[in-house]
């Protein structure tokens, strides 16, 4: 069990990096990871693509493996062809076969005598013929959206030309997401997460021929040969795969039970990851997960845009997606994590209140900036560190971003108390009554001195001294060598009535108090070769 | 059988573990035996517990299963407590040392109290 993953990022850190090594499977290298202590092996056979560096920066993805290392020693390795493994020919396509003998490679490299199998999605058949070639190898088969014939349950043949073509038209740019979670397609992060994770698992030309190779999937007739003990899990509503495929291996597998969660998103490491993880625990370890309902205290953080009508709906969605970008970018500089969105509050959770306020500070101005208003809620309180924040202190923050005005952000009191000595500055806003909680709330609002408003408008700006007449731009200069109006007059051969006509009119027109800030002005407008 | 009356101490434990035996090793205990593991994941608050000889069997099945060595070192025997401590290594080089303190009853081990660190 490899705890430091199981724990926060913060201590990960200090801790040995995660060793990737090379399996040797006949020619080719295959790249595996090793990860946690447990007592038993467990062998994670990914889907179409992966990579091994990339998938621990997704919060799903290393949430799973930090879930599955926590009661198993955990093994990862890209198939030949993706991620960090050796690439293949794409003219000779390996078989199945081959591919699943990488695995046995693969335990080999890692001293791995005999391990369970988890294999997801394209995974699975090759888990399932693993089982069936290698039983003594073989602890247990958990298969996660797994099928034993692609075309009739994954895709059908007419539609496979045209997935190619996707994939080889636009593969890099995240264009299939749509195909596999469709409920994170307007998470542009997780967008920009995926695009790179098809870059950096496979060529175009290669996600074309590892389709083709798919396709060809049939393990129907090795069913009856698996005797290792099986889980199946598949999502009730799975956008990739029918779960019709999953009931139809329970029907195969001798003695296989099958799990139906809901859920529509396909890859292992989106949705609730958390109760993949439980039934894959409590299938081989025999025992359910311990409920992780450790609790702690929190800052919560949610934001809203305020004020939605006002704009069209091409320009709400622009500037709502940039506002959301902003606010990813904004909560991970200011030290917090961003725990989810809830229809268009945006959640995000902080080690302290004072951080919470000054994020919320620079989303405000942020706002601003975009376009939109913001309106945002403050409140500490213990939340689970599972999941998304739900309980009564999410439930509290939400209402109070609910109930914050234009640009506000809005604060229990108990905020404001805990945040003393920060430098931050609160004002008293009364109370508010909430639906779950018998008396009001007390509540402030926060006004970090360096977001402020300026105090009074800038002044407006100065004329310029191109508004000025011709005559008047010669009396401004004159006045700036210091010359009284009847010299000026003289000068120019005018009346000394004309001149102070004249004078007037300057610092009207230049919005000046006196004779002196009149020279001052000219004084400023010289240029290098004088005025 | 043959294992039956195999005598539990520091001497047979070593030769199992060091031979990655899972049913020698398996034999050496009651039925109702239990095996506590405290590490990094379990804590002394809330240790593994592993009961019964069918679920230690597997334990033991699932640790012999892998190719890795082990060095059984400094067993004491104190009456019907024995310790020992033991050095393991896996084929990447990645070390795990664990100390065991075993309570005997009727010359079989009754609880096994497994305490182990590992490379991280």
């Amino acid at each position: 069990m490899v705890g430091d993953r199981k724990s926060s990022g913060r201590r990960g850190s200090c801790v040995r990096p995660i060793e990737t090594r090379y399996a040797r499977s006949g020619d080719v290298r295959i790249a595996y990871q090793v990860v946690g202590q447990g007592s038993f092996d467990l062998v994670f056979v990914p889907g179409f693509i992966s990579n091994l560096d990339l998938q621990w920066e997704d919060e799903g993805y290393s949430r799973l493996l930090k879930r599955l290392s926590a009661f198993s020693r955990l093994i990862l390795f890209d198939k030949r062809g993706t991620g960090l493994s050796d690439r293949v020919d794409t003219r000779h396509l390996p078989s199945l076969e081959t591919r699943m003998d990488d695995v046995r490679a693969v335990m080999d490299a890692a001293g791995s005598g005999r391990a369970a199998l988890l294999g997801a999605s394209e995974g699975a058949p090759m888990a399932m013929l693993f089982a069936a070639t290698y039983p003594e190898r073989t602890r247990a088969l958990a298969l996660y959206g797994g099928y034993a014939h692609f075309h009739k349950w994954v895709m059908p043949a007419e539609r496979l030309e045209a997935f190619i073509e996707t994939a080889e038209t636009s593969w890099g740019t995240g264009a299939t997401l749509p195909n596999f979670a469709p409920g994170r397609v307007d998470d542009t992060h997780f967008g920009q997460w995926w695009a790179r994770f098809e870059r950096l698992s496979a060529s175009p030309t290669a996600a074309a021929a590892l389709t083709r190779m798919n396709a060809g999937i049939d393990v129907r007739g090795i069913l009856s040969a698996i005797s290792a003990p099986t889980l199946l899990i598949h999502r009730r509503n799975d956008a990739r795969v029918d779960p019709e495929a999953s009931r139809f291996l329970a029907r195969k597998i001798h003695g296989a039970r099958l799990v139906e969660i809901p859920g529509r998103d396909h890859p292992i490491w989106t949705g609730d990851v958390d109760r993949v993880a439980d039934l894959v625990e409590e299938f081989l370890t025999g025992q359910p997960a311990v409920a992780d309902t450790e609790r702690v205290l929190a800052a919560l953080l949610v934001t809203r845009i305020y004020d939605t009508t006002k704009l069209g709906d091409r320009m709400w969605s622009e500037r709502s997606q940039r506002f959301q970008e902003t606010w990813r970018l904004l909560v991970g500089r200011h030290g917090g994590r961003v725990a989810g969105t809830h229809s268009e509050l945006m959640i995000s959770r902080f080690d302290g209140p004072a951080r919470a306020i000054r994020c919320a500070a620079a989303l405000r101005d942020a706002a601003q900036q975009i376009g939109v208003a913001s309106a945002q809620g403050v409140h500490v309180g213990e939340i689970e560190m599972r999941g998304q924040p739900v309980g009564l202190t999410a439930r509290v923050t939400m209402q109070l971003a609910t109930h914050a005005g234009r640009g506000d952000i809005l604060a229990s009191r108990l905020v404001a108390e805990l945040a003393i000595g920060s430098g931050l500055h609160f004002v008293d806003a009364g109370r508010v009554s909430l639906d779950e909680l018998g008396e009001p709330l007390p509540v402030v609002k926060a006004t970090s001195e360096q977001h402020l408003e300026p105090a009074c408008r800038p002044k407006p700006k100065a004329m310029e001294a191109a508004a000025l007449t011709a005559r008047e731009s010669e009396v401004v200069s004159l006045i700036a060598d210091g010359m009284s109006n009847a010299a000026i007059a003289a000068e120019l051969k005018l009346s000394e009535h004309t001149v102070k006509r004249h004078v007037a009119n300057i610092l009207l027109k230049l919005d000046l108090p006196s004779r002196a800030a009149a020279a001052a002005f000219s004084a400023r407008q010289a240029g290098p070769d004088g005025p | 059988m043959l294992t039956k009356t195999q005598t539990v101490d520091g001497a047979a434990i070593k030769k199992a573990i060091e031979g990655r035996d899972g049913k020698m090793l398996s034999s050496f205990y009651n039925d109702d035996a239990l095996v506590r593991v405290i590490d990094r994941n379990n804590p002394p608050s809330r240790p593994r517990e592993i009961r019964g000889r069918a679920a230690i069997s597997i334990f033991w099945d699932d640790i012999c299963s892998r190719a890795m060595t082990h060095k059984v070192d400094t067993a004491i025997a104190d009456g019907d407590n024995l310790a020992f401590t033991q050095a393991c290594a896996y084929p990447d080089g990645t070390k795990v040392f664990c100390a065991a303190m075993l309570e005997l009853k009727n010359g079989r081990i009754a609880r096994q109290t497994v305490v182990q660190a590992w490379d991280e």
